[in-house]
């Protein structure tokens, strides 16, 4: 530990500090603009010059180490002489335009200019002019002349984002920040630069002139798109959402945000949002009273009850409905004598249900990510799932942690990977047994009978024993499943091989989660387990035609594994019933829609994929006759006459499933009674492999304007091995049609060399290929 | 000697007098009542009366909507909405001044960075409804538009105090 003084008040900081991290923990404030606390250290704007007993000259604070009985003056005449001669050079090329500048009121350059810039400038030449840029549909480009070039931007890119999307090009005067990687900026995390950005350089494109700083009220809340539960600030101005930013959290988003979470709030504001209950009469829909509705639904539900038996009800929720929906949708279920109630739409293996020790989850802290040394990362779409917690990832490389990749595409992760198998869906599980063969052998341990089969029929590979030998070598291993696995026929076989080579190499062993509520609709008791009596699961009541459903925010033909069967059903009900918050396909097969709101309208409460609890409030009023769902259910229950929907609030509906129970203790993802059998799936032919694009997963993304613009919410395509398309004569580039069981859907088709032979990987989730079947299984390609 | 002069005073009528000289003085002094709306009384260049939005001489709006006057103003009388212009311009899609809630304090026009929004010398207006005096954008606009010759000229006669 080091002793030093600054400003006359005494600190003791570790060795290799910096002057700015050991003052501003004095609190005191140091002027600075390139400086960020988690980006490296470029002392390029000069802005935080400080004196420094003995030194001759003013030295930068963010670049100079401390050292001991460092004596430092931050305010001194010297230090403040040369604070404002480099705020004048910063403001020589600065325009003035900060009263149609979107930063105005926000901006550092113009908090400090008023500290330490001069009342006239100096300079009578000519102002440097940088062209603006097009760079995207998300970040602003079009006043590079207010850039200073402290570089944040760039280094964002390379360190947190992984890759260079910014880059500084030319020297001297001549130096301006342009696109490096393509034309666009918009990967999954490039918004960030927006808040990094300390001018108004780069501004939010979908914010553009839209609102003041000082105009907007900022509101907490939760992110609803991902399982990692981003901290948002919501700015609300006239009762409506303007614009999200991040609220810091060391432990869940630290300061940043994925594109997801930032951009999405467009969605709340669609033209296509409902705000009438309606009811269909006769082939039309009739905007009726709430009473109305809700008397129709209560009716409806009871007539079927009892003619037909509870049993005929099935209810599903998305798993971004908060935790009080999602309880009191099962609730009102169970109060009707049916328990087929699930917000597992995607998943199409359910026989680990109930012979889990708990709901699965991290299986460890998000924090922890980054200390992780050793991953093995089973079928996740890791950058577009999961953006933040691939950064953590990314760092943990940084820091010299392996990463193993057993997948199905090889997208890249934009860090280095150790050891990676790209194998077809029906091969995943033979991997993982070839990994835990090797690992066994290594560590000579004798395997558990549930998995000896499967590991006796299997030989490492090359790979396999390599990350094996990774594996081993670890002291803090992390095996984490992603939604590819969990969606996978086979998903409680790749969890039962993942959980014993967890068991050999000491590894904690845990699922990314595919939504906000993931491990939260376990605890809510939304799944046909829960109780005694076992209820159908998503895909069995869709198998099973039910008489009636209940739709909680789901879009049958996007949100479900198999849309065309789920599609079948609905068309088959004699009553659906479409609790959404926008009018959308639901008009066809629903019979009621019921307007309820997102996230922004309603408090509730997701439990993130590591298992923390996050409450939040409303931010802004419902839009229209819109009422947040758990009040829906609620008034529902009791129309129905079913005890204990007597809920004054939603904290009471929270209380009720969180109070008294141990969470900690509610999660966990051992499978007991499971046992993985060598080869039991396979698929002649080509199979197909899906991603949910990550401007697809929700409904509000779905509708948010400005992501889908960007390069990931392309039309999806169907990409084929270059070798597959020669065996069917085929073009790249060339149109094909796509059949599953009874539906079809015509893409082109693109040579994709990195995906392994026998598969075509097509995107689920979205509109276009909505015709076709289970996100898994075989597929047909011919020319269209 | 006070009893002494209230005595006189009771009939020398001198408080009648000075009465009288006081009416006196007035009614051969000059006088200065206005006979409004005949005659008015004269207006400085800084006079602050109705509301005007300005143009500029290629009648581009000068307005950017920076909203600095609506932050500024006092009484919350200003009201705008902003959007990106198609030519990517920074435009007002709404500048509203309840001129029923403005104090007339001129800050929005001292706060306004390109002399978009004036006060004019304009104080005869009436509102025969309590929204009458509501004034919207295109009213403000043709405000400005009608007067423009003397809002240059009062400017230009403030310009070497400013």
């Amino acid at each position: 530990m080091i002793n030093i003084e600054i400003d006359g008040k005494h600190i003791e900081v570790e060795n290799g500090c910096s002057v700015i991290d050991a003052a501003h923990r004095l609190g005191i404030y140091i002027p600075h603009f390139c400086y960020h606390k988690k980006l490296s250290i470029a002392a390029n704007c000069r802005m935080c010059l400080v004196q420094i007993e003995k030194a001759p000259k003013p030295l930068p604070a963010c670049a100079t180490p401390v050292a001991e009985g460092m004596k430092v003056f931050t305010a001194s005449e010297q230090a403040v002489k040369a604070q404002k001669g480099v705020m004048e050079f910063l403001l020589i090329n600065h325009p003035l335009d900060c009263p149609i500048c979107d930063q105005g009121g926000e901006c550092e350059l113009q908090d400090l200019a008023v500290g330490y810039g001069g009342s006239a400038s100096r300079y009578q030449e000519e102002k440097r002019v940088v062209l603006h840029k097009d760079i995207g549909p998300l970040v602003a480009a079009e006043e590079m002349s207010r850039c200073i070039n402290c570089t944040r931007c760039v280094r964002f890119g390379i360190e947190i984002g992984g890759a260079m999307e910014l880059g500084q090009a030319f020297r001297g005067e001549h130096a301006e920040i342009m696109a490096f990687m393509s034309d666009t900026v918009d990967s999954e995390l490039s918004g960030n630069m927006i808040d990094l950005c300390p001018v108004g350089a780069l501004t939010s494109k979908p914010f553009r002139y839209s609102a003041r700083t000082w105009e907007l009220s900022r509101r907490k809340s939760i992110s609803p798109h991902d399982s990692l539960g981003s901290n948002l600030a919501v700015q609300v101005k006239n009762n409506r959402v303007m614009r999200v930013l991040p609220i810091e959290n060391e432990d869940v988003n630290e300061c940043w945000l994925s594109d997801k979470d930032r951009f999405s709030y467009e969605g709340l504001n669609s033209a296509e949002r409902l705000t009438k209950p309606m009811i269909k009469q006769g082939g039309k829909w009739l905007e009726v009273e709430w009473q109305v509705a809700l008397e129709y639904v209560a009716n409806g539900l009871r007539q079927i009850a009892h003619e037909t038996g509870a049993e005929n009800i099935g209810a599903l929720a998305t798993p971004n409905s908060t935790l009080e929906e999602l309880y009191l949708l099962q609730k009102l279920v169970r109060g009707l004598g049916s328990h087929n109630v699930d917000f597992r739409l995607r998943q199409s293996d359910f026989s680990a249900d109930s012979k889990q020790t708990g709901a699965p989850w991290l299986g460890m802290a998000v924090a922890d990510i980054n200390r992780v040394d050793r991953f093995l990362l089973v079928g996740s779409f890791l950058r577009k799932d999961h953006p933040l917690l691939a950064s953590r990832v990314r760092q943990a490389t940084k820091a010299g942690a392996q990463v193993n990749l057993i997948h199905s595409t090889d997208d890249d992760l934009l860090m280095p990977i150790a050891n990676k198998e790209i194998v077809s869906p029906t091969e995943m599980t033979t991997v993982l047994a070839q990994v835990l063969k090797a690992l066994a052998t290594a560590k000579q341990a004798t395997l558990d009978t549930s998995v000896q089969q499967i590991v006796q029929s299997v030989t490492p590979s090359a790979i396999a024993q390599a990350m094996a030998d990774s594996l081993a070598g670890g002291e803090r291993v992390a095996i984490l499943l992603g939604n590819f696995a969990q969606q996978h026929p086979q998903a409680s076989q790749l969890q039962l091989l993942a959980q014993h080579i967890a068991a050999l190499c000491g590894a904690t062993f845990g699922f990314f989660g595919e939504a906000a509520n993931s491990v939260g609709g376990y605890l809510a008791q939304a799944v046909p387990f829960a109780d005694a009596e076992h209820g159908m699961n998503a895909s069995a009541m869709l198998a099973a035609q039910r008489k009636a459903y209940i739709l909680l925010n789901v879009e049958a033909e996007l949100d479900m594994q198999n849309p065309q069967q789920a599609l079948a059903a609905m068309g088959a009900a004699d009553m659906v019933v479409a609790l959404s918050a926008y009018k959308h396909h639901a008009t066809e097969y629903a019979d009621v829609l019921l307007p309820i709101t997102p996230f922004t309208e309603t408090s509730g409460t997701f439990i993130s994929s590591e298992g923390r609890v996050q409450s939040f409030k409303g931010t802004v009023q419902p839009l229209g006759e819109a009422r947040p769902a758990w009040k829906v259910l609620r008034v529902l229950g009791n129309m129905l006459n079913i005890p204990g929907f007597d809920y004054n609030n939603s904290e009471a509906v929270r209380d009720e499933v969180l109070v008294g129970t141990d969470l900690p203790a509610k999660l966990g993802n051992v499978l007991h009674g499971v046992s993985a059998q060598a080869a039991t799936w396979d698929v002649t032919g080509l199979q197909r492999v899906s991603d949910v694009p990550i401007y697809a997963t929700d409904a509000i993304v779905r509708r948010a304007a400005s992501l889908q613009k960007t390069r990931d919410a392309a039309t999806p395509r169907a990409l084929m091995h270059s070798v597959e398309l020669k065996k069917l004569n085929l073009q790249s580039g060339e149109m094909v049609k796509l059949t599953q069981e009874h539906g079809s859907a015509r893409l082109s088709v693109i040579a994709d060399d990195s995906l392994p032979h026998g598969v075509v990987r097509v995107a689920a989730g979205h509109a276009v290929t909505a015709e076709l079947g289970a996100m898994f299984g075989a597929i047909m390609v011919e020319r269209a | 000697m006070e009893k002494i002069t209230n005595f006189f005073k009771t009939f020398l009528l001198l408080e009648l007098v000075k009465g009288m000289a006081l009416t006196g003085r007035h009614f051969f002094a000059r006088k200065i009542t206005v006979q409004f709306p005949e005659e008015k009384t004269p207006q400085g260049f800084r006079f602050r009366g109705l509301h005007a939005l300005r143009r500029y001489a290629n009648d581009e709006e000068r307005c950017i909507g920076c909203k600095l006057c609506e932050a500024v103003c006092p009484a919350m009388a200003i009201h705008i909405e902003t959007e990106e212009r198609a030519d990517g311009t920074r435009r007002t899609t709404r500048y509203d001044i309840d001129l029923v809630k403005c104090i007339f304090c001129g800050l929005c026009e001292e706060s306004c960075p390109v002399d978009a929004i004036v006060e004019t010398r304009i104080l005869e207006y009436h509102g025969e409804k309590r929204g009458d005096l509501y004034y919207t954008k295109p009213m403000l606009l043709a405000v400005g538009e009608k007067h423009e010759a003397q809002i240059a000229k009062d400017r230009a006669s403030d310009a070497k105090y400013r």
